[in-house]
């Protein structure tokens, strides 16, 4: 076997089966995405992301049920064609990327040394689970 | 033969559109608020291979997609109307195969932007002549009463302007200024109550957490003529002075408030021609002071005439609003039989877990509702009630206040200690603890538990008129503590609103506020900049214990009430034990039984079963799904499950075309935008 086929596998698995629990993002992401949070989010989920009447919390047990067991693409998804609610599609994707970051942070997911993609289909790589297997 | 046809004529009037003939013609599936459907092909044997008979997507209905669809499709005569969107539409599907037929959409830009209630709607409702003029009838985001044919879904040109009712016109705020029509503060999301020819509409308003004033829109009923949209009457939630409780607004303050609407369903006795209304709180949600006395119509059962709007009788539910306890639910009306004695009475499900009782003819309740000395408030320029009433039967059917430390989560002595910390930062106390001016440095707030969604939110409850039992969902682990801040400069004419002095001010919104179809807005309500740093701990929410519920569970319940004797018949916890706590390390291995899960959902009672849907998605005892399940209505017993793709957010209805019954459940939540599904048992086995 040569060796940019072996280099092809090795990539192949390093990006495989990855889950909110492998560092998915940087700790100077979710800085910035703490930033933009504040400014655009807290309003309705509150500082802490523990949600209010008119949104739900970000963090937590209720928060988990619904997303843990699908794919970051689907949250960032939702936040790209949801949020903020007054303002739908103002976020850049690296925005979206950023504020995401910050709810993996607050939600007790690890820093890595990677950013978090903005790209649908990297996302489709990343399973949210509530759980560390 | 001639018996025969006797007998054809006696059943003729039986066969009008009704749950009897299969259909649901109503929000409620009758004007009684039951939610009860005979059928009965769909019973404990084979509810859990029901299959999807068809699904429809609102997504398309508006410019992006929707993730709370509230609405309770009609369907009468083989035809499914309904709600949906972020711009509201309506649709008519054909009820077997969810095949659209029409669709009809109203684009009100601004008006509909900033309205009160902004998500899709809970439904439609249906007038019909008899004769072959079937109606469509629903108000718009922007408060429009909108009639439409039931066959093409074009708007009934003869019913008021081309189609529709402005019902901005006549609603005023202060003694009497009528609202911009355009950005005056008025909507609704209920569906029209409709008996005979006569059309009843509510109102409703803002969030009343954090209002910029309490001399907003004022609260009103209406009826129309169905035929032609014209006034018929208007009855006055805030009375007039000269009108029956004017005087309970002291210092003249019913001229300087607002709100007390209703927002959720109405119900009528169409035979004794009275109209049951349930009215909302006063503005503002947690602070009176600025409308010393009781406040009536604020929080109370309301019995009118259905002719005249003319008030019959009322019950306050709670004097002197303070704790956002709107009156949330359909009222019920139920022939129950107590003591021997046969009464025609009206049942209330409330956010306080009580079930309040009366008489419908004479609002005098069936059994002893005690007025009880309760907490008073040391807020400037509050004054509370010195009591409020308690029923003495039946027994609350859910948990309605905090009783510490018995109450708290016990599922280990750590976790009970750590609750016991939490809450030495709050004033606690029994059932209408009247909110308090929190501070960092000592109580955060007043905890409560309930009112701001707890106990039996709008999806209201069940009946079956066959047994007099009533089915309810309460939430009994919405743990709210109440902290009043005043505003910043310039914000508000209110003295205190929704907020901790020493955290960083923010304006509460409703649920949905911004997602209608006109959004981006031209221009939020005015925020002034925080005076102080922002402090992590918010006024509401966020408040637990390794990521669990303060309060122990079951963290919902299913009761079933008997109304001819004013006891539970029998309880068990509401869905399934939530991953969270599944999940949690601290539990490992650890015998929890059922946990039940919070949130507020409608159910439905059918000949034999009780049907309602998870308030959240698990994914630890089978794969990722939200469960529609059924009980046996007798037992409270599991008798089935069947996985949805998303949480439970409207309430079931169930019909029969062509033989084959078919229940349907609005779904949405998460990554799941909305979504109505039919489901139905397969055709072959």
């Amino acid at each position: 076997m040569t060796a940019p086929v072996l280099l092809a596998i090795a990539t192949l698995f390093a990006f495989e089966a990855q889950t909110v629990w492998d560092g998915v993002y940087t700790a100077d992401q979710a800085k910035r995405g703490a930033a933009l949070y504040a400014d655009r989010c807290a309003t309705c989920h509150g500082l802490a992301l523990t949600g209010g009447e008119s949104a739900p919390a970000l963090t937590g047990g209720d928060f988990m049920s619904n997303w843990s067991g699908l794919t970051a693409d689907t949250l960032f998804d939702r936040i790209r064609t949801t949020m903020p609610a007054d303002k739908p599609g103002t976020l850049t994707r690296a925005q979206t990327a950023d504020v995401l970051a910050h709810i993996l942070s607050a939600g007790g997911f690890p820093a890595g040394q990677t950013e978090l993609p903005t790209q649908t289909e990297y996302l489709k790589q990343i399973r949210i689970e509530a759980v560390k297997k | 033969m001639r018996s025969l046809l006797l007998l054809a004529l006696l059943t003729l009037p039986l066969l009008a559109q009704s749950t009897r003939t299969g259909d649901w013609p109503t929000y409620t599936g009758d004007n009684r608020g039951t939610r009860y459907s005979p059928l009965d092909q769909i019973n404990a044997s084979n509810f859990s291979n029901l299959e999807v008979a068809w699904r429809f997507k609102t997504d398309n209905l508006g410019p992006r997609p929707e993730y709370k669809l509230e609405g309770t499709p009609l369907v009468v005569k083989g035809v499914l109307y309904t709600t949906g969107g972020t711009r509201r539409s309506v649709v008519a599907l054909d009820a077997k195969t969810g095949e659209q037929l029409w669709v009809y959409q109203l684009r009100e830009g601004k008006r509909a932007a900033i309205a009160p209630r902004q998500l899709s709607g809970r439904g439609v409702s249906y007038w019909t002549d008899g004769k072959g003029d079937d109606r469509i009838v629903f108000v718009t985001t922007g408060y429009r009463l909108v009639e439409l044919n039931a066959k093409t879904g074009q708007p009934i040109a003869s019913f008021g302007k081309e189609g529709m009712v402005d019902l901005k016109v006549g609603m005023v705020t202060g003694t009497g200024k009528q609202i911009d029509l355009e950005e005056g503060e008025a909507g609704l999301h209920s569906t029209p109550l409709i008996v005979k020819d006569v059309v009843i509409v509510g109102s409703s308003f803002k969030e009343g957490m954090t209002v910029i004033t309490h001399n907003n829109t004022k609260g009103l009923v209406r009826a129309f003529d169905a035929k032609t949209g014209r006034l018929l009457w208007t009855f006055n939630t805030i009375p007039r002075p000269g009108e029956f409780g004017n005087e309970t607004w002291q210092n003249g303050s019913w001229a300087t408030n607002g709100n007390t609407g209703v927002w959720t369903q109405m119900t009528v006795d169409e035979d004794l021609g009275l109209v049951y209304l349930p009215v909302e709180s006063p503005t503002s949600d947690y602070y009176g002071g600025e409308r010393p006395g009781d406040n009536l119509y604020g929080e109370s059962l309301v019995c009118v005439d259905l002719k005249t709007g003319k008030r019959k009788w009322h019950f306050q539910i709670v004097h002197h609003p303070i704790w956002d306890y709107d009156l949330s639910s359909a009222p019920i009306l139920a022939d129950i039989v107590v003591d021997g004695k046969p009464i025609k009475a009206v049942a209330l499900p409330s956010k306080e877990a009580f079930l309040y009782v009366f008489d419908r003819e004479t609002g005098k309740p069936v059994w002893p509702i005690e007025e009880r000395p309760v907490p008073q408030s040391d807020v400037p320029g509050e004054k509370t009630s010195p009591t409020q009433p308690f029923p003495t039967k039946p027994p609350r059917y859910a948990r309605n206040f905090i009783d510490v430390p018995d109450d708290l989560i016990d599922f280990t002595p750590e976790m009970r200690a750590q609750a016991k910390d939490i809450m030495a930062r709050y004033k606690t106390g029994p059932m209408f603890l009247p909110p308090i001016v929190g501070d960092g440095k000592g109580l955060l707030g007043a905890m409560q538990l309930g009112n701001a969604s707890g106990g039996t939110n709008w999806p209201g409850a069940a009946y079956d008129p066959e047994t007099h039992i009533v089915y309810a969902q309460a939430n009994q682990s919405a743990v709210s503590p109440i902290s009043l801040r005043k505003p910043p400069y310039g914000f508000s004419d209110i003295r205190y609103v929704l907020g901790r002095n020493d955290t960083e001010f923010r304006v509460s919104e409703g649920p949905g506020f911004g997602t209608a179809a006109d959004s981006p807005l031209a221009q939020r309500r005015p925020v002034a900049p925080a005076a102080r740093p922002a402090a992590a701990a918010p006024a509401g929410g966020g408040l637990t214990v390794q990521g669990l519920s303060l309060v122990k569970p079951p963290y919902g319940v299913i009761s079933a009430i008997n109304l001819d004797r004013g006891d539970l018949q029998w309880q068990v916890p509401y869905g399934e034990t939530p991953d969270a706590v599944r999940n949690n390390s601290a539990l490992k291995g650890k015998d929890l039984g059922n946990t039940g899960q919070g949130g507020s959902v409608g159910l439905i009672v059918t000949k034999t079963l009780v049907v309602l849907g998870d308030s959240q998605m698990t994914s630890v005892m089978h794969p990722r799904a939200a469960m529609l399940r059924a009980y046996d209505k007798a037992t409270g017993r599991e008798v089935g499950a069947i996985p949805m793709p998303a949480p439970q957010s409207g309430s079931p209805m169930t019909y029969s075309v062509d033989g084959k019954q078919y229940i349907v459940v609005a779904v949405s939540g998460g990554a799941y935008s909305g979504e109505y599904i039919a489901y139905k048992l397969p055709d072959h086995e």
